[in-house]
């Protein structure tokens, strides 16, 4: 029931950033530029994030939620997209008792591109590719055949992403906003989904 | 301005290829093996490739052929491989990692450890070549590509000390890194690269050969028309299990020379050119070169008498070898946007790759490499191609027939753990194989912005397939599509279904790879004006995890991803 309620409190933080980003103004372009090879880069910002992350389905068993800090890079890519690039971190720990570890260190590589129309602008949607690498806190090779045992070794995995960005306040250079990622990883023997919702304070470079 | 010339130049490349195939990246250079099933394409590791060409003609694969455009390839037991590339890449820096796809991460406690998934394997690679000051720049590069492991690790493992690889524990069939100085000016391109390189190399005996360059040292020079390349390498074989070890010291290297401004505007062009190795062993190796030298030198012409009729010859002669291809070929323009190529072209020789070692040892067994007598192989072939507005239509046809096609005469097998081996030597069929080949396509471009090709194609062999090493693939379908959004986002797709092929020789019981569709996908976030290039690629999505290759491994879904910035 955690994650109810903590999938309750992200979608009414997501409801209530809503509301506030009418009030904020769009990201990313303030001026068409000409080509999109201009427009590429025209405007970039640096940004740090945290939240929370949910296992979701199955996973649930596995491991608890848990917090995570990153930061990221935005750049302008066409009049209405941004490319999106992040490196978040978070640890993990598990809720079964066999496994031969408390928790697993994660570092989760983002790169996609955000879609902020003139119909839902300041909102973006977006999505794209993430690479996440795994590694347990503790253990050995002799741990391998253990449960979780495959993660006492380096352990590398893909799959997509999409999400929803809400900015709710802007500042000169800096905004602050909302983003709900959903995740899917491309493990066996099922998918691997998770939910993470969380808040970042984005500076735009230029 | 030059960043911009060469992207300019790289796309001009990559549009004029756009008709024939999508432009999906596989893992490294030489791996495109992965992307294909316009014929019979099989994969069992990125060191041993089957690549065979619908229509190409003869039994053989087109890696087990030389031809002078293939002096610069890696020389992978006897056959001839890109892949390890040790060709400097354009002046950029960049970085590329995959995956095949199926790491349980946090799914490993849910299940218990027989319902485990076998162990997924990476790629990584890094590298860097600088711009030229005053013509001069440097070059490093580390890549190896684990891919095409696990099935045969178990066996491989033992046979050598420690991880055998750059890095990681997946025992990888390469790993490389090398790094060079070069010069570029004055008509001049030279370089000198370094390296270290664990490789698994594919006997015809089945078994995988452990050889550590340490070093590799390769030398090229350019200048005007003339072609230069030297190479020395330290090879260390070990067998752990048997206690086994030993060196070869190599040099290797060709010089080829090709008429260039002189013949480019007349009716003569001519080429010509010398390749060479020579080696001396030490201690325990497992195959061998006669004499320990081989000398191959060959020549070219070219005679266009009209603009319309071209004959090609090549023609390279040694004390041991002789191998001659040739070609004559009527291209006209029958009607307005209608091309038409008639042709015939003729292939001959004593052995297919006369560089290649002579023989092979395994297990007290010496297998001969190079089989007595000759094979002929000569082929017909029509292709004509319609376009009308924004749609291209096209047939080929081709008929062949060969004669003392190299194969392989088994005497015995004998089983190690997962794997077979195979004693015997490389034979000839001494029969007269036939084949009939064709395929359609029917292709849209619009512009730059959109191209996509439909094309099936057919073969049918008559002979004794049986006594082929492998009997190709009869009947292939593919749907490829290339998009290019704003200038700036490339979609590349391949949707293709290929049908059976059968692997004969190399067990009790012959293995034939199932028919299957794949579906590749490449996206590209491309900046120009900056030359940054972000690459995210999808291969093989759709087909079934499958072997592909006798002691192969297992060709999963994959994921790979590059950053690349050029200078």
């Amino acid at each position: 029931m955690d994650f109810v309620k903590a999938l309750s409190k992200t979608l009414a933080v997501a409801l209530l950033s809503f509301a506030c980003s009418l009030a904020a103004e769009s990201p990313a372009q303030d001026t068409v530029a000409k080509t999109p090879s201009d427009v590429a880069f025209s405007h970039v910002a640096v940004s740090i994030q945290g939240g929370e992350i949910y296992p979701w389905g199955d996973l649930m068993d596995a491991v608890e939620n848990s917090l995570f800090v990153g930061m990221g890079l935005r750049y302008s890519y066409w009049e209405n997209f941004d490319g999106i690039l992040h490196f978040d971190y978070t640890y993990f720990k598990s809720r079964i008792k066999e496994v031969p570890y408390p928790g697993v260190h994660q570092a989760m590589g983002r790169l996609g591109l955000d879609w902020h129309g003139r119909l839902i602008s300041p909102v973006m949607v977006g999505g794209g590719f993430i690479c996440n690498w795994s590694r347990a806190d503790e253990g050995d090779e002799r741990d391998f055949d253990q449960p979780g045992g495959t993660l006492v070794d380096n352990e590398t995995e893909f799959g997509y992403f999409v999400h929803l960005n809400v900015p709710f306040l802007k500042y000169e250079r800096l905004r602050i906003g909302f983003d709900m990622l959903w995740e899917e990883l491309w493990t066996l023997p099922e998918r691997s989904n998770m939910l993470s919702a969380g808040f970042y304070a984005e500076w735009r470079l230029w | 301005m030059f960043t911009t010339s060469l992207h300019k130049m790289l796309a001009s490349v990559c549009l004029a290829a756009l008709p024939a195939f999508a432009l999906i990246e596989p893992e490294t250079e030489g791996m495109d093996a992965v992307t294909r099933d316009d014929g019979t394409f099989l994969v069992g590791s990125p060191t041993y490739v089957f690549d065979r060409e619908n229509g190409a003609g003869g039994i053989h694969s087109e890696s087990e052929l030389w031809t002078p455009e293939k002096l610069r390839m890696r020389l992978l037991f006897n056959r001839l491989s890109e892949t390890p590339s040790w060709t400097p890449h354009e002046p950029s820096l960049w970085l590329r990692t995959g995956n095949e796809l199926g790491d349980m991460i946090y799914q490993d406690p849910l299940y218990s450890k027989e319902d485990r998934p076998s162990n997924r394997t990476p790629i990584l690679e890094g590298g860097f070549r600088s711009s030229a000051f005053m013509g001069l720049w440097a070059t490093a590069r580390l890549f190896q590509v684990d891919h095409y492991s696990d099935e045969s690790m178990r066996t491989r493992n033992v046979q050598v000390d420690g991880s055998f690889a750059w890095f990681g524990e997946n025992w990888p069939m390469f790993s490389t890194a090398y790094g060079g100085l070069g010069y570029t000016g004055h008509g001049v391109e030279a370089s000198v690269l370094a390296g270290e390189e664990y490789m698994w190399e594919f006997g015809e005996s089945s078994r995988w050969i452990p050889v550590h360059y340490s070093p590799r040292v390769e030398a090229r020079v350019d200048v005007q028309d003339l072609s230069l390349s030297l190479a020395y390498e330290n090879a260390e074989y070990q067998n752990k299990r048997k206690s086994e070890s030993g060196t070869r010291t190599e040099w290797n290297g060709s010089a080829y020379y090709r008429c260039g401004k002189l013949c480019k505007d007349g009716m003569l062009w001519f080429g010509a050119g010398v390749q060479f190795r020579t080696v001396e062993d030490e201690g325990t190796v497992y195959t061998g070169l006669e004499d320990d030298l081989v000398v191959w030198p060959f020549a070219q012409i070219r005679f266009a008498p009209v603009a319309q009729v071209t004959l090609d010859a090549m023609l390279g002669v040694n004390n041991r070898d002789w191998l001659l291809q040739d070609s004559i070929e009527y291209k006209t323009d029958p009607m307005p946007r209608l091309g038409l190529i008639l042709g015939e072209k003729n292939v001959a020789g004593t052995r297919l790759n006369p560089i290649a070692d002579t023989e092979e040892y395994f297990d007290g067994d010496t297998i001969s490499l190079a089989a007595d007598g000759s094979m002929q192989m000569h082929e017909l072939y029509v292709r004509v191609e319609d376009s009308l507005s924004v749609f291209r239509l096209g047939a080929r046809v081709a008929g062949w027939l060969e004669y003392g096609a190299e194969t392989f005469d088994t005497t015995g097998f004998v089983e190690d753990k997962v794997l077979t081996y195979r004693y015997g030597d490389v034979g000839r069929i001494h029969e007269w194989i036939q084949g009939l080949s064709g395929e359609v396509w029917l292709g849209i471009d619009y512009g730059k912005m959109f191209s996509f090709t439909a094309l099936g194609g057919y073969e049918h062999i008559w002979g004794p397939s049986r006594e082929f090493e492998v009997s190709p693939v009869e009947y292939y379908a593919a749907f490829e599509g290339d998009w290019l959004l704003n200038g700036t986002f490339r979609i590349a797709h391949s949707l293709r279904y290929r049908s059976d092929a059968r692997w004969n020789l190399r067990s009790q019981n012959p293995m034939v790879v199932k028919g299957d569709w794949y579906w590749d996908a490449t996206f590209e976030q491309r900046f120009p004006k900056y030359g940054l290039f972000l690459t995210g690629t999808l291969l093989h999505v759709l087909s079934d995890d499958a072997i592909q290759a006798p002691n192969g491994s297992y060709d999963r879904l994959r994921f790979v991803c590059t950053v690349r910035k050029t200078f």
